[in-house]
């Protein structure tokens, strides 16, 4: 099953965005740690399931394989699904706000 | 050479924190996990460590090099596998990040899994209703006799009945743990990695060893039915034995017993044997013959002669069961007479047929049924006055509950 286009997981989103880079096992962990600035710490089971997922949905690639260690990709699906998912986070953090307005006038 | 020590699994597979909480609790009490069974897990005894497990779903039989590589430089190392599952493990001292950081991906890696199990159970469920089916046969044929089967060959039918049924038991409580498990994750629970497992554990081996104890029941029962099953020579005069006898039927001190004529073999015999629904049987032939007597055609010399079939069945509703279906089998033999049902207080059901000098009698009371086949002048009444005697006799001489 392809992905549908509905909301992404959020490991899926900070997996998507970290491969914007080509990269690989422990060091796409270390890049998803540093462009969640440190808030998404990914195990490398979800990691790897994440991985397998995407590359059967076609939002990613290998680029190289050694076969202990590959390298992905984000594929051109892949940019088009992220920028969906971001445009759509964006709308929801605009919705919200007013939450930010309320804060202000406490 | 180290040491190894067999456990009885918690729960089924699908219990994943269960299982995870078990083998860390084991390994604090220095029994380290090397092996998983369908049944036992098997440890390895060493030092007790504070180790964490986890078990991942394994879409593959083989892992990866990949996920191996990438779950060992996370520090997850692999231990072992079983079924659908992988389980690693990582020590305390190097504080390895979480393996699984996202319920909501886990949920996904189950996806595969659930339609498996969810396609087995079907499986399971139409193989038991076809066995059952076929089974049962004897219960919706006309002249079926499934009462009798089952006490015949409840050796060959119990384990059959047995092992479907504990398959059944198996799919369907795996797929119930996998369903509330994969929601849980769906609604954003991680897997309790601590999760108590001694209720379930206690379950799981009170089952398993009800089971492995019917199994093994039913397989000994064979043997011990040969061992049991022997035919001795009918001793003359007065026995202990729970047998109706001729003397008692023909009142006559005349009566002599007949041995055969054309074979060297001994025809007064007696068989004891054993079944699971019922424990007591017995079965006699036994001739006569009264020299200055002849029988009332003039045929020649009277011989009479007496047959029995005596069972000891687990409860009174199989008792009734029992008579109907020994009714439907010895009477296919007979073209004529009718099988008449006689209300009687001292028995629960009492049916007689009456023909020719041969008079059968079915009947059962409480736990114990009879069955009486004779060949002689004697009167139905005798008869019945005979077996009812004897019928307040095996409530006080033998085993025979009431």
């Amino acid at each position: 099953m392809g992905y549908d286009g509905g909301p992404m997981t959020e490991a899926m989103y900070y997996v998507l965005l970290a491969l914007m880079n080509p990269n690989h096992g422990y060091q796409l962990m270390q890049a998803i740690s540093d462009v969640s600035k440190g808030r998404l710490h990914m195990g490398p089971g979800t990691l790897y399931g994440v991985l397998s997922r995407m590359q059967k949905e076609g939002l990613i690639v290998l680029s190289k394989d050694d076969g202990r260690r590959k390298t992905y990709k984000i594929t051109t699906e892949g940019e088009q699904a992220l920028q969906i998912e971001y445009s759509r986070l964006r709308a929801l953090v605009l919705d919200g706000i007013v939450l930010k307005e309320g804060d202000i006038n406490e | 050479m180290s040491k190894v020590v067999w456990k009885f699994r918690p729960g089924d597979y699908y219990r994943i924190g269960e299982h995870e909480s078990w083998f860390s609790d084991m390994a604090r009490e220095g029994l380290h996990l090397i092996k998983m069974g369908h049944v036992f897990a098997r440890f390895i005894i060493g030092e007790p460590k504070n180790i964490h497990y986890r078990i991942d779903v394994s879409k593959n039989k083989d892992i990866s090099l990949e996920q191996k590589y990438l779950y060992a430089e996370g520090g997850w190392d692999f231990v072992a596998s079983y079924g659908d599952f992988n389980v690693y493990s990582s020590s305390d001292e190097i504080m390895a990040p979480e393996l699984h950081t996202d319920p909501a991906e886990q949920a996904y890696s189950l996806q595969e899994l659930h339609k498996k199990l969810i396609k087995n159970v079907w499986i399971v469920v139409v193989y038991t209703v076809l066995m059952l089916v076929i089974l049962s046969t004897p219960l919706w044929l006309p002249n079926g006799t499934f009462t009798l089967s089952l006490i015949e060959g409840s050796s060959i039918l119990l384990p059959l009945v047995i092992s479907i049924l504990y398959l059944l038991y198996e799919s369907i409580s795996g797929l119930i743990s996998l369903r509330r498990l994969r929601q849980e994750l769906i609604e954003g629970k991680p897997i309790n990695h601590h999760a108590p497992w001694k209720r379930q554990q206690r379950i799981k081996t009170t089952i398993a060893i009800v089971y492995i104890l019917l199994v093994g029941y039913v397989i000994v029962m064979p043997f011990i039915q040969i061992a049991i099953s022997k035919t001795h020579i009918l001793p003359e005069g007065k026995t202990d034995l729970p047998i109706i006898r001729l003397a008692d039927v023909e009142n006559n001190p005349e009566l002599k017993r007949k041995d055969s004529e054309e074979t060297d073999w001994e025809i007064n015999i007696y068989t004891k044997k054993h079944s699971f629904l019922a424990p007591i049987q017995y079965q006699s032939h036994e001739y006569g013959v009264v020299s200055d007597k002849m029988w009332s055609d003039g045929s020649g010399t009277y011989s009479p002669s007496i047959h029995t079939w005596i069972f000891q069945t687990r409860s009174p509703v199989l008792s009734k069961s029992l008579v109907a279906d020994l009714v439907k089998r010895y009477g296919l033999v007979y073209k004529g007479g009718e099988f008449i049902e006689i209300y009687h207080p001292d028995f629960d059901i009492l049916i007689i047929h009456d023909i020719d000098d041969v008079i059968e009698i079915f009947t059962a009371k409480g736990k114990a049924v009879i069955h009486i086949k004779y060949y002689g002048d004697a009167s139905i009444e005798t008869l019945i006055k005979v077996t009812s005697d004897y019928v307040s006799d095996l409530t006080t001489t033998y085993e025979f509950i009431f």
